[in-house]
């Protein structure tokens, strides 16, 4: 009796598989944190569609980057892919490789009804829906509350009160401001936050649209004051040889200060150290308004996918509060949809920042071509290391500038 | 030669058919659309050829980043040419002799060689962190504090840390070429050398380095042809960021896959393969010019 | 015990002495790096970060980072993985190659030395040059993140270095040991499985361990031929660990000596093949 209800059931479980769709999910998710939650978040899905067979593969973030035109490109493309809202990913669109995503995609039968309006240009390219936002954080000053309290430090709102507390830190033997420049891109937010603080958010879209020189008077007034920080001794010792996350060691134990960063940097704080660490809106430069970054994390379905009808029942599942609260609650980041959970404190008050600003941007990367990107973030660090040759280092910048926007015409 | 007495003349070919059918496709037809491509516009492959004649190759010429990798394809060029040959040369003079445990040392010294660049590249990050470093650590306990570097942070140190682990990586295997060179040299000659120490310098110039010209020439072809090569260390060093340590090869990687720019990044692997096949080239005429006939 | 006090003898213990002062030195000084991963690996994170320097033993050895990277992180599957590419990689490349080999070492044709260059230009190409070619070749070819495919492709790219290494061992192989079977009748392919072959063992197992090590330790060609988690060999596990476990030094060096075994293990067990295979390579250029 027992054999034979086992090979019943041997019979069924060949049969499900036989029958079940395969579904590949190709994602960048390689860190501990990210990785966890969106296993979990994947194991709902299989629990309530028995008839797709989820695989996810898993690349680490830098090496995903390489092969996304890889997998775009291939015969048989994985059937859903983790990216960025913007122009990372339109251009991807426009050239053709990317499945739409019909309104009916969405559980409540349009875009609008799950997510806020404004985050459906970044979803977009030419009033077709390409890419299903699932969460989205905020970049800000993060700092030791510990530190600040132990030399009586108030949060900056200035840059002229962020450059005292930045003086009375290095008085003391800490280093002002972390930064883990091996990993170039954590200049980028530095860029973003100081030329919006500086020259406003329709500037900033200029600059990074490639319309505005690298030379201009206002963009060297930018970099002057991420130079003078430099000339001063705030930046963290030896920055260029940390990885973003080493860069975080010395943030938690108290020997820096003040790190530029995502919200995700909480996920390498280690938990008994969480409540020390905390964030302030990036400093105010002469302007009223300020502006934010607010980069957008996602998926998208490749043209040539296999399996595009499991592929958009898993992005309409994705799209539901509960998927979305699932991933962002335990990562502590904001859902894209409008219903989702507000995960903590924190997020309430990352939640009201994004809401007071003027502007928000996805990132230097995701806004500007990554040629561009890449050689200004690069250009960045550079100015980190020689201060005093920052015109040069902008010179040569916006050469690639000039270059770069001609080619993508 | 001499004429292969009974041989058919379709021999060859077919023992050579089926290497030759896997080479080209895989490894001929693939170089042949890589030179193409370094006259096609940036990321045309993917999208649809758009061929720009020699535009790439102009614009290698006026781009700085291009001969910093090469100024740094010529340090690792001289240092492995300098370095690990005569080290490599020693250590297996060292272990050439019949003495216990002489087989241990050989194993343990070859270690180096079986690893993984990206567990290399693990390993000598630790020696090089700028705080909790071996190497800084190393030099601050013994005094010298001031000569503890941010030695993959800092511009001027971050070409000679890298190929600092390339040379650690590449001596063991010259050692082991000279370890099979030395096999053909009569050991007497080498214990005579040993021994008789008034003469040992001279011995050793007139009698086993001659001896040991042809494991010096594959050495040297080795070393040129991994010092122009150099990436893997490289990529897994800087988070795949070289910067002011780009080499060609990296530089190619950068510009391909760092900027989506296909077409330059092909352009600068055509200057590469032609530079290093100018270097061997010139050995690869000598030695079978050289060869006696059969 | 009779200690004779004459000047060689004495000279050659004093020798003898040497050679153990400084091999043991020139070793201990070489191995350094690896003996800080193997000290890091038994660690406890608390050990670690409590002290900078990372040369010290273990105080108390830690087995257990073994077997979390080995369960938890799926490492036994990678290491799988990797075998099961990089022994038929191996096989496949020594077996094609000593045909080629054959028949640029014992055939006097008008393209023998155009042929040689061919196969030896291919050892000079930065492989990076052919990452987007051969990915659309595999594409192409429906071998994309498959097996065969990847083993296909090691076998093809390694042929120029393998051809090259077995036709200058095999030129050293008497010509007449090739003229007198055929003489007597003997077919090519009965020279080459009969007589060629079973000569060139030692030289085939050298290569062997070359080869083993490359395949073994290639991360970017699985990055772009392999998509699976499934497939993936060592390496990009190890790549993929780091970024989930990057504060963790005492994993990843657990994991990078686990990747590290199998390469050294075959080393080991070919050793005595090893110097004297590679012999013939090294004096024939």
């Amino acid at each position: 009796m027992r054999k034979a209800s086992l090979s019943l059931l041997a019979l069924f479980g060949i049969a499900a598989s036989i029958g079940a769709q395969p579904l590949v999910v190709q994602s960048y998710m390689s860190d501990e944190a990210p990785k966890n939650a969106f296993a979990a978040l994947v194991a709902e899905f299989q629990k309530q569609n028995p008839a797709i067979k989820v695989t996810v593969n898993t690349v680490a973030h830098e090496q995903f980057k390489t092969q996304l035109v890889n997998y775009l490109t291939a015969k048989d493309a994985p059937d859903v892919l983790t990216w960025f809202a913007g122009f990372r990913m339109q251009q991807y669109a426009m050239k053709g490789l990317l499945e739409p995503l019909p309104e009916s995609t969405f559980p409540g039968g349009s875009f609008v009804k799950e997510f806020p309006a404004a985050f459906k240009p970044a979803a977009s390219y030419n009033s077709k829906i390409y890419f299903m936002p699932q969460s989205w954080y905020w970049w800000a000053v993060y700092y030791n509350k510990d530190v600040f309290a132990q030399y009586k430090l108030s949060v900056p709102k200035t840059w002229d009160e962020f450059l005292s507390v930045c003086e009375t830190l290095k008085q003391n033997g800490v280093a002002p401001v972390s930064i883990g420049a091996k990993d170039t891109w954590t200049a980028g937010g530095w860029f973003d936050y100081m030329n919006v603080a500086v020259n406003g958010g329709t500037a900033h879209q200029k600059l990074t649209g490639g319309t505005v020189s690298y030379t201009d008077p206002s963009v060297l007034k930018t970099f002057g004051y991420i130079a003078d920080l430099a000339k001063k001794g705030y930046i963290l010792e030896n920055a260029a040889s940390y990885s973003w996350q080493e860069a975080v060691t010395p943030l938690v134990e108290g020997t820096a200060g003040m790190y530029l960063m995502g919200q995700f940097i909480m996920d390498s704080v280690p938990a008994d150290k969480k409540a020390s660490i905390d964030f302030f809106s990036f400093p105010k430069v002469g302007r009223p308004d300020y502006g934010v970054d607010t980069p957008t994390d996602g998926f998208m379905i490749p043209a040539k996918a296999k399996n595009k009808a499991a592929a958009k029942k898993f992005l309409a599942f994705i799209a539901t509060k509960k998927a979305q609260d699932m991933m962002n609650v335990t990562l502590g980041r904001l859902s894209a949809n409008m219903t989702g959970a507000i995960p903590n404190a924190e997020a309430e008050r990352g939640l009201a920042m994004v809401k007071g600003a003027a502007f928000a941007a996805q990132f230097y990367d995701r806004d500007a071509p990554e040629e561009m990107a890449a050689k200004g973030m690069n250009a960045i660090v550079d100015i980190l290391q020689a201060p005093d040759s920052y015109k040069d280092i902008l010179t040569a910048l916006d050469k690639e500038r000039v270059r770069i926007y001609a080619d993508l015409k | 030669m001499k004429k292969s007495i009974g041989a058919p003349p379709w021999a060859p070919w077919a023992f050579l058919a089926l290497p030759l059918i896997l080479y080209a496709v895989w490894v001929i037809l693939p170089i042949c659309q890589s030179l193409a491509f370094a006259f096609t516009k940036r990321d045309s492959i993917v999208y649809g050829i758009q061929w720009v004649g020699f535009r790439n190759f102009a614009r290698l010429l006026g781009d700085p980043t291009f001969w910093l990798a090469i100024k740094n394809n010529i340090i690792w060029l001289a240092l492995f040419l300098l370095v690990p040959i005569p080290l490599g040369l020693g250590v297996a003079m060292l272990f050439n002799n019949e003495h216990r445990g002489n087989k241990v040392y050989k194993t343990l010294f070859y270690l180096p060689m079986t690893l993984s660049f990206a567990v290399i590249g693990t390993i000598w990050m630790w020696i090089y962190s700028p705080d909790f470093g071996v190497l800084n650590g190393f030099l601050r306990a013994i005094g010298l504090e001031e000569l503890a570097k941010p030695w993959l942070g800092d511009k001027r140190y971050m070409t000679g840390a890298l190929v600092a682990v390339g040379v650690w990586r590449q001596v063991p295997y010259v050692m082991i070429l000279y370890l099979a060179g030395l096999k053909g040299v009569p050991a007497e000659l080498v214990e005579a050398a040993m021994i008789d120490g008034a003469t040992w310098g001279q011995r050793l110039r007139h009698i086993v380095i001659p001896l040991l010209a042809p494991a010096t020439v594959v050495a040297m072809t080795i070393s040129i042809i991994d010092s122009l090569r150099a990436f893997d260390i490289i990529y897994v060093m800087t988070n795949t960021k070289a910067r002011a340590a780009e080499v060609l090869a990296s530089y190619m990687y950068t510009s391909a896959f760092g900027y989506s720019d296909f077409g330059y990044g092909s352009a600068i692997a055509v200057v590469q393969f032609l530079i290093t096949l100018a270097f061997i080239l010139v050995y690869i005429g000598r030695v079978l010019r050289d060869e006696t006939e059969r | 015990m009779e200690t004779r006090k004459n000047g060689p003898d004495a000279r050659k213990t004093l020798l003898t002495l040497l050679f153990y002062v400084f091999s043991t030195l020139i070793v201990a000084l070489w191995l350094l790096p690896i003996l800080i991963a193997v000290f890091t690996s038994l660690k406890s994170m608390d050990e670690i970060m409590g002290s900078s320097k990372m040369w010290t033993p273990p105080k108390v050895l830690h087995w257990e980072n073994f077997t979390r990277v080995w369960n938890k992180v799926g490492m036994s599957a990678y290491v799988l993985n990797t075998f099961l590419i990089t022994v038929p990689s191996v096989v496949g490349a020594l077996l094609v190659s000593s045909l080629s080999g054959f028949a640029l070492a014992f055939y006097r044709f008008r393209l023998n030395k155009a042929v040689l260059v061919l196969f030896i230009a291919g050892m000079l190409i930065p492989f990076q040059m052919l990452m987007i070619p051969v990915f659309r070749l595999s594409d192409a070819l429906s071998l994309r993140d498959t097996r065969p495919g990847v083993i296909l492709f090691h076998i093809a790219f390694q042929l120029g270095f393998c051809t090259f290494f077995l036709r200058n061992f095999m030129r050293t192989i008497p010509f007449s040991l090739v003229e007198a079977p055929r003489i007597d009748g003997a077919s090519e392919w009965t020279i080459y499985r009969k007589i060629i072959m079973p000569l060139s063992i030692s030289s085939l197992a050298a290569l062997g361990v070359l080869e083993f090590t490359w395949i073994w330790n290639d991360l970017l060609w699985s990055l772009v031929l392999i998509q699976s988690d499934s497939l993936k060999p060592v390496t990009l596990g190890l790549a993929n660990m780091q970024g989930e476990f990057v504060s963790y030094y005492n994993m990843t060096a657990a994991g990078s000596i686990i990747a590290a075994i199998a390469p050294l293990g075959v080393f080991l067990l070919f050793q005595r093949y090893f110097i004297s295979g590679l012999t013939v390579g090294a004096e024939k250029g």
